[in-house]
């Protein structure tokens, strides 16, 4: 077969498809997104993110009874890998979700309430951690290595590149 | 006096490194002939007397009575005050407390009283920007200091320092200090000595001979670790300058809150580990990085904290030995490394 034929074979096809879906009715056709809509989610996330930011430095009372915040043992989210859960946790003896360990670290070294899983603050905090590790692999499994959340581009905080000084290579 | 610090028989029997060898023959046999001295055997340029520091790093203590950090202290103070030979003085690096107020500092003297060595201090950013250090100078005097000591010259600065920016924005002293607890926070800027402390340093070392084996603490570390976690001190390529004329310079410090070593030049650059929680390694590549510790786990609460002791050998040399209240340290570490 002739690249060209190949090329009317793929055209054929999509043709075809495209006829099926149309034929199927006008509420299968999906409405391009508009810039609006594409605001409206957006902003949704950023301001779940920032309700997570928040969250991690301490904004709810109600996660510590000692002073203590997500953020005094991982700033950046560096270190909490959302994106290796579910996985075999020994404090739980079984394989749990990255809730289920926000949620222990609540209860344990801050001895703070437990947060309703399903909550929207429990979500925020999830959507700051995710959002520090966009663009890392999503690998399940055991991380037994240190390992430290992505820099964040434009999350609060200041972003301040190493200049290198200082390494005698 | 012995280099190596054993501070009981499993992980004595645990050492794998040539003093450690050496010590274990003797044991071995059943004769107790103490710690060998292997490292500091050798001759050097400058007379120097053996003898030990110890050092503790960020306490971080809140105002909450019994609180768990409380503990981390007192475990800390106690594994110092163990050590086979006691150390001259303990070297505490900062954060004593987490938010500067008078009754943390107060607590961390009381707990580091119990301490049977005398103690010497320098601020963290978390002790100082509450009062600009007026409950911390009370309790540990002054915040920049140098003694010479047994054929060592000792130098701690206050490394935390940066240009007003509460003033014009007229904020109060608590919302001064709440811009300086995340470690990112975007407002401060970078920490350093400022010229108050060039200066300083530079009238300081003008008469110091530069065979003299100098010993420097400062709260963040004198290289450019990692700026965005404040983990570099602003002024450090000025003070690497300056201490560029010594032989050998030994820079300790904290608020990395884990282990981490560094060489440029004649400077060596040890990072300890807190009392009060550990941080992970920020996202870059290390120079060094097999001392690096192990993974932290949180189902542990004692693990990933710890204290060090550093031993003066007679060519001015120290010998490290990082000491964690849990074994989270690498293979290169646990024997105690020269520097």
């Amino acid at each position: 077969m002739t690249n060209q034929s190949r090329l009317f074979r793929r055209v054929g096809v999509s043709l075809a498809a495209l006829g099926a879906l149309l034929s199927a009715g006008s509420t299968l056709a999906a409405t391009p997104y508009t810039a609006d809509d594409l605001k409206v989610r957006q902003d949704a996330l950023t301001n779940s993110v920032k309700r997570g930011y928040d969250m991690w430095y301490g904004a709810r009372a109600d996660m510590a009874n000692n002073g203590l915040a997500c953020a005094n043992c991982h700033p950046d989210a560096a270190a909490t890998n959302p994106q290796t859960f579910p996985k075999f946790l020994p404090m739980f003896n079984k394989v749990v979700t990255y809730r289920a360990m926000v949620n222990w670290c609540i209860q344990n070294p801050q001895g703070g309430k437990l947060m309703d899983v399903n909550s929207d603050d429990m979500t925020a905090l999830e959507a700051y951690s995710f959002y520090l590790h966009k663009g890392t692999k999503i690998e399940t499994g055991l991380v037994t290595r240190q390992t430290a959340g992505a820099e964040p581009a434009s999350a609060r905080g200041f972003n301040v590149k190493g200049t290198g000084i200082g390494f005698d290579k | 006096m012995s280099l190596i610090e054993v501070p009981n028989r499993r992980r004595f029997l645990g050492m794998t490194g040539a003093a450690g060898l050496s010590t274990l023959s003797a044991t071995a046999v059943g004769i107790n002939l103490g710690l060998v001295d292997v490292v500091s055997a050798q001759g050097g340029p400058r007379s120097v007397t053996p003898f030990r520091f110890a050092i503790i790093s960020d306490p971080h203590l809140y105002s909450e009575k019994d609180h768990v950090f409380d503990k981390h202290l007192e475990d800390a103070v106690a594994q110092t005050n163990a050590l086979a030979t006691q150390p001259d003085f303990v070297l505490i690096t900062g954060d004593v407390s987490h938010h500067g107020e008078a009754d943390q500092i107060a607590k961390g003297k009381r707990i580091l009283s119990k301490l049977k060595a005398p103690i010497k201090s320098i601020p963290g950013e978390h002790d100082w920007y509450l009062d600009m250090g007026a409950a911390w100078k009370g309790a540990f005097g002054a915040e920049t200091w140098s003694f010479d000591h047994k054929g060592i010259h000792f130098i701690g600065m206050n490394s935390i320092l940066v240009p007003d920016f509460w003033t014009a924005a007229k904020l109060t002293p608590a919302q001064r200090r709440d811009w300086f607890m995340p470690l990112n926070s975007p407002v401060p800027g970078v920490w350093g000595v400022a010229d108050i402390g060039l200066e300083w340093l530079a009238k300081d070392i003008a008469k110091v001979a530069p065979d003299t084996p100098v010993v420097i603490f400062t709260h963040s570390p004198l290289w450019d670790y990692y700026p965005r976690w404040n983990f570099q001190v602003k002024e450090s390529p000025q003070i690497r300058d300056m201490l560029g004329k010594f032989n050998n310079v030994m820079a300790f410090h904290g608020h990395v809150h884990h282990t981490v070593y560094n060489k440029i030049g004649n400077l060596t650059s040890v990072g300890t580990m807190s009392t009060s929680w550990p941080w992970p390694y920020p996202p870059i590549d290390l120079p060094y990085p097999a001392f690096q510790q192990n993974r932290a786990d949180p189902s542990n609460t004692a693990d990933g904290m710890g204290s060090a002791t550093v031993a003066i050998d007679r060519t001015g040399a120290g010998f490290v030995q990082h000491m964690p209240f849990a074994d989270s340290l690498s293979p290169t570490m646990k024997n105690g490394f020269k520097v």
